[in-house]
C-alpha cells in the first residue's frame, strides 16, 4: 500500500506539490489527470525519490521512502519501476542491454561495469520482450525503434525489475493513437494479470476513464478530485482544467480511435446554444 | 506458453529453450566476441608493455627519487631563493611567445596569401610553398630550439627563432585555409565597383579574414607561452632556463615554486586572451 | 562635394542627415578612441619590452641568421647523384655520397622510431585510462559534489599545464634514464588534456538515459557507464585518436632529457657532432610523424561512421 501524508514541493517562490494526501492500496491502477503544470510529474518523481519531497512522508511496505538515502534508496527504486515520456532508454545500446539494465541493482560495481549478467536474468529479459512482442528487436540498437516500440521496451525494462508497483509519467503523451492503445493495454495487463500496482500521469480524460480504476485529479499542486473513473463528471473535469471556456468536452483531448466514431465535437470558442464566445 | 512474471518461475530447462531460440541475446554474438578480443589485445598489449618498458622501476624508487619527493613538499630558506631571477625569467618566456608569435603573424600574413588557392593560380609555386610550411611545422617547436641554440647559443634569441619559424609554418597553413573559405560574394561586391587587386584584397577579403587571423594568432601565444617554459629547459633562454639550473643545483622545493608560477601564468593569459576575443572578435568561447 | 556646416536650429540641432552622420561618426569615433590608444600602447609597449629582453637586435639577427645558414650547411650530407644508390662495397663499407652511406645507422634509428612509436601507444593508452577515471568527475553536470568536482578539475590542469619535458626531467631523475620516463611523462599529460575535453564532450549529453538508469536503481558509476559513456564513446575515441598523433611527436622529443625513443638519439647527434648524421635524424623524425599523422587521420574517418565498443 502507498501512503503519501501530506506531501509538498516547494520551489522558492511556487509550490508545485501542495500537501497531498493519498492512500492507494495495492493492485489498483490509478490515473493521475490535470493540466500541464498541475504537479503531476513532480508527485510522481517524488514517489521514487528522481525529485526529493520539502515536508511530508511517503510511507510503502512500512517503510518511509522520502527521507532514505543510500543503498535503501537504490533498493527502492529497483522495486519501484518507473516509464517516462521519452522512454529514456540508452540509445546507442542494443535492446536486450536496454531491458537488462533493469537488473542493475542486484549487480556487484564488477558485474554491472562489466555487463556480466547470468543467462536466467538474460532469459528473462527475453521472455519480457516477447510480452511486449518485441522479441524480434532485442539485438537492434534502442533508437533504431520508434516510439511505441521503445516504450514497450521501457516496459519490458520495469518488468524485470519485478517491481511492486509500477509508475509512468506520460507514458503515451509522444505515441501515436494507436500506440498509445498498445502500451495501455500492456500496462493494464500488467496491472490485472501480475497484481502489480500502476500510477499513470496521462493528459487525456478518456485513457483514464478507459483504463484507470481510480482518478486522481490535480490541479495548481493540489488534489481536487479523488475517485472510482465513473464519478469523473464534466463539471469535475473543468475543475481539474479549469476550463474557462464554455464548452469543454472530452472529445477535445481525445486521441482515442473510438472517438472518430462519434460526431463532431462543437468548435471551441462557441457554446452549443450557438452563441459566439470569446476567443 | 504462460508468461514468465518473476526471475524464479524460469527452469533450467526453460533457459536453454530460451538460449538456443535467441543465441545472440545471452552474448554469443559476433559482435561480442570482437569487442572481447579488441579489449582482451588491449590488455595484452599493456602487459607486454610493462615488461617491455620496465614499469617494476616505478615500485623501485631511488634514493634521487625520495629526495625529490621530501624537497617538494618541504621548503626551506625561501628569503635565499633569488626572486628577481625567477621573475625576471618569466618576464623572459613572455616576451620571446610573444615576439615569436607576433613576427611569425606577419610573415604569415603575406605567405598566407602565397599559399591561398584563391589568390595564387599558379600550382607549382603555391605546393612548393605548402611543402616548405610543412617541413617548417613538420619539425618540432623545440627540436628547432635545439637547432638554434646549436648555432646562435644559448639565450632567448634561440626562442624566438624556434617559435618565430615554426609558427610561421603552422600560422600561414591556418591564414591561408582562413583566406580559402571566405565568402567570395563580398569579393565580387567590391571587385564590381573597379577597385584593383589590392583595394579588394583590402576591402574584401581583409575584413572577412582578420578576425579569424587575431583568433589563431591568440590561440598560438597562449600555447606559445606554455611550450616556451620547454624550450627554455633545452637552453633556449626563458623560466624554463632558471627551472634547469634549480634542477641541477638540486633546489627542488624552488623547481616547484617556479613551476606553481608558471602556471598562474598560464592561466592569466587564457584569461587576457578571453578578454581579448570578447573585445575584438566578439567571440564567446571558453 | 564640399560639406558644410549647416546652420542650428534655435533648439540646437543639426539639420541634414549628412551632418547627423558625421556627428555620429565623430562621436563613436572619439569613445573607441581611448580605449585603441591604451591598447595600441600596451601593445607597442610589450613589443619594445620583448625586443629588448630577448635582445633581438638586428646586428645580433644578422649575426644569427649567417650562423644559421652556417650550421645548416654543416649538417647537411654530402650526396652525390651518381653515387645515391651504391650498396656496400667488398668489406661492407659505405661508399661516401651515397645514401647507404649517410643513412649507416640506419637499423639503431629503426629501432628507436619503433620504440617511440611504443612509447607514443602505451602512453596514449594510459593516458586515456586516467582521462576516463577523471572525466566524470570533472563533468559539472555529472558531479554533484563540488569539492570533488574542482579538485578532478584542478588535477587534471596541473598535468596539462607542467610542461611534458618537465614530467619527463622528473621522471629520469627518478626511475633512470629510459623510456620508462617519457612514458609517464606523456601519458601524464595525455590524462590531463584528454580529461578535459572528455568532460566537455560530458557536459553536452542528453539527461535521459541516466535519468533511466537512476530510475532502475542505478548508482552514480551505473549512471555513467549505461547512462554517459554509450552517448559520448564515439567523441572519445576520435579524441582518443588524435592524442595518439600527438604523442607521437611528444615521445619523438621527449628524450632529449634521456626519457627514450629516437630523441634520446637526436639529442646526442646534435649535441656531440655536427654533421649530417643530425639531419639524417631529423628527416626521419619528420617523415614517421608525417606518416603517422595520415595514418591516424584514416582511421578517425574510418571510425566516425562506425559502431562502438
Amino acid at each position: 500500500m502507498l501512503e503519501l501524508k501530506g506531501v509538498s514541493k516547494h520551489f522558492t517562490s511556487t509550490k508545485a506539490v501542495d500537501d497531498v494526501s493519498v492512500t492507494i492500496d495495492d493492485g489498483q491502477m490509478v490515473g493521475i489527470i490535470g493540466r500541464s503544470g498541475a504537479g503531476k510529474s513532480t508527485l510522481l518523481r517524488m514517489i521514487n525519490r528522481l525529485a526529493d519531497p520539502t515536508a511530508g512522508e511517503i510511507r510503502f511496505g512500512g517503510q518511509d521512502v522520502a527521507t532514505i538515502k543510500g543503498r535503501q534508496l537504490l533498493n527502492w527504486r529497483s522495486e519501484c519501476a518507473m516509464i517516462f515520456q521519452q522512454f529514456n532508454l540508452v540509445g546507442r545500446l542494443d535492446v536486450i542491454t536496454n531491458v537488462l539494465t533493469g537488473r542493475i541493482y542486484h549487480h556487484g560495481f564488477a558485474s554491472s561495469m562489466l555487463k556480466l549478467y547470468s543467462p536466467a536474468e538474460r532469459a528473462f529479459a527475453v521472455h519480457a520482450l516477447d510480452r511486449l512482442t518485441m522479441a524480434h528487436t532485442a539485438m537492434q540498437r534502442a533508437d533504431t525503434l520508434s516510439g511505441g516500440q521503445q516504450q514497450r521496451v521501457a516496459i519490458a525494462r520495469a518488468l524485470v525489475q519485478e517491481p511492486k508497483i509500477l509508475l509512468a509519467d506520460e507514458p503515451i503523451a509522444s505515441l501515436d493513437p494507436l500506440n498509445a492503445k498498445v502500451v495501455m493495454d500492456a500496462l493494464r495487463t500488467i496491472n490485472r494479470e501480475d497484481k502489480i500496482t500502476v500510477v499513470c500521469n496521462l493528459h487525456t480524460l478518456d485513457t483514464a476513464r478507459k483504463y484507470c480504476d481510480r482518478v486522481i485529479g490535480m490541479a495548481a499542486g493540489k488534489v481536487v478530485f479523488d475517485g472510482p473513473a465513473s464519478d469523473l463528471t464534466l463539471e469535475a473535469a473543468r475543475a481539474i482544467y479549469g476550463a474557462d471556456l464554455g464548452d469543454f468536452t472530452e472529445e477535445m483531448t481525445s486521441t482515442d480511435l473510438d472517438a472518430l466514431g462519434r460526431p463532431p465535437a462543437a468548435a471551441i470558442g462557441t457554446a452549443v446554444d450557438g452563441q459566439q464566445l470569446a476567443s | 506458453m504462460a508468461p514468465v512474471r518473476t526471475l524464479s518461475a524460469l527452469t533450467e530447462a526453460d533457459i536453454a529453450a530460451t538460449r538456443s531460440a535467441n543465441p545472440d541475446a545471452f552474448g554469443n554474438s559476433r559482435k561480442s566476441l570482437l569487442i572481447y578480443a579488441a579489449w582482451a589485445s588491449v590488455f595484452v598489449y599493456l602487459a607486454f608493455a610493462f615488461i617491455y618498458f620496465d614499469f617494476g622501476r616505478i615500485f623501485e624508487p631511488s634514493e634521487n627519487a625520495q629526495r625529490l619527493l621530501r624537497a617538494m613538499f618541504r621548503w626551506e630558506d625561501m628569503e635565499t631563493w633569488q626572486y628577481a631571477n625567477i621573475y625576471r625569467g618569466i618576464a623572459e618566456t613572455l616576451a620571446m611567445a610573444f615576439l615569436g608569435t607576433f613576427l611569425a603573424s606577419l610573415v604569415a600574413l603575406v605567405v598566407g596569401f602565397l599559399a591561398a588557392r584563391n589568390i595564387v593560380r599558379f600550382g607549382l609555386f603555391r605546393h612548393t610553398v605548402r611543402r616548405i610550411l610543412d617541413v617548417f611545422r613538420g619539425i618540432d617547436q623545440l627540436v628547432w630550439a635545439l637547432v638554434f641554440v646549436r648555432a646562435v647559443g644559448l639565450g632567448p634569441l634561440a626562442g624566438v627563432l624556434a617559435i618565430f619559424i615554426s609558427d610561421i609554418g603552422t600560422l600561414s597553413k591556418l591564414y591561408s585555409e582562413a583566406i580559402e573559405n571566405i565568402d567570395r560574394k563580398q569579393v565580387e561586391g567590391i571587385r564590381s565597383t573597379g577597385a584593383g587587386p589590392v583595394r579588394t584584397i583590402r576591402f574584401g577579403i581583409l575584413p572577412q579574414v582578420l578576425p579569424v587571423f587575431l583568433s589563431q594568432s591568440l590561440y598560438f601565444l597562449e600555447s606559445n607561452t606554455r611550450s616556451a617554459t620547454s624550450l627554455g629547459i633545452v637552453g633556449a633562454g626563458g623560466i624554463g632556463m632558471i627551472i634547469i639550473e634549480r634542477f641541477r643545483a638540486t633546489l627542488y622545493d624552488q623547481v616547484v615554486f617556479v613551476v606553481i608560477n608558471v602556471l598562474i601564468l598560464v592561466a592569466i593569459i587564457d584569461w587576457v586572451s578571453k578578454k581579448i576575443r570578447m573585445k575584438f572578435i566578439g567571440e564567446v568561447g571558453e | 562635394m564640399a560639406v558644410t556646416t549647416t546652420p542650428l536650429t534655435e533648439t540646437g540641432h543639426p539639420q541634414d542627415p549628412v551632418s547627423i552622420y558625421e556627428k555620429h561618426r565623430t562621436d563613436l569615433q572619439r569613445a573607441k578612441l581611448g580605449q585603441n590608444i591604451l591598447f595600441l600602447l600596451l601593445f607597442f609597449g610589450m613589443l619594445i619590452f620583448s625586443i629588448v629582453t630577448s635582445q633581438f637586435y638586428p646586428e645580433r639577427l644578422a649575426q644569427a641568421a649567417s650562423r644559421v645558414f652556417e650550421y645548416f650547411g654543416t649538417i647537411m650530407p654530402n650526396l652525390q647523384w651518381d653515387l645515391l644508390f651504391e650498396g656496400r662495397d667488398e668489406q661492407g663499407r659505405a661508399v661516401e655520397g651515397s645514401l647507404t652511406f649517410w643513412y649507416t645507422d640506419l637499423d639503431k634509428y629503426l629501432s628507436l622510431i619503433w620504440e617511440t612509436i611504443l612509447m607514443a601507444i602505451t602512453a596514449t593508452l594510459l593516458g586515456t585510462a586516467g582521462a576516463l577515471a577523471l572525466c566524470f568527475a570533472g563533468s559539472r553536470n555529472l558531479m554533484k559534489n563540488s569539492w570533488i568536482y574542482f579538485f578532478a578539475r584542478r588535477f587534471m590542469e596541473i598535468c596539462r599545464g607542467v610542461p611534458e619535458i618537465l614530467i619527463a626531467l622528473i621522471f629520469v631523475f627518478a626511475f633512470g634514464i629510459g623510456p620508462l620516463a617519457g612514458i609517464l611523462a606523456v601519458a601524464i599529460h595525455t590524462a590531463g588534456a584528454l580529461g578535459k575535453l572528455f568532460a566537455e564532450v560530458n557536459e553536452n549529453v542528453s539527461r535521459r538515459p541516466i535519468d533511466g538508469i537512476r530510475g532502475v536503481g542505478g548508482n552514480w558509476f551505473e549512471q555513467m557507464r549505461y547512462g554517459v559513456l554509450p552517448q559520448v564513446l564515439p567523441n572519445f575515441v576520435s579524441y582518443g585518436l588524435l592524442r595518439f598523433e600527438i604523442n607521437v611527436r611528444a615521445s619523438s622529443i621527449i628524450g632529449f632529457v634521456g626519457a627514450g625513443g629516437i630523441g634520446q638519439e637526436l639529442n646526442r647527434v646534435i649535441s656531440f657532432y655536427s654533421d649530417d648524421r643530425v639531419l639524417a635524424v631529423l628527416v626521419l623524425v619528420v617523415i614517421t610523424v608525417t606518416l603517422i599523422d595520415l595514418l591516424s587521420e584514416r582511421l578517425r574517418l574510418y571510425f566516425i561512421g562506425k559502431e562502438q565498443l
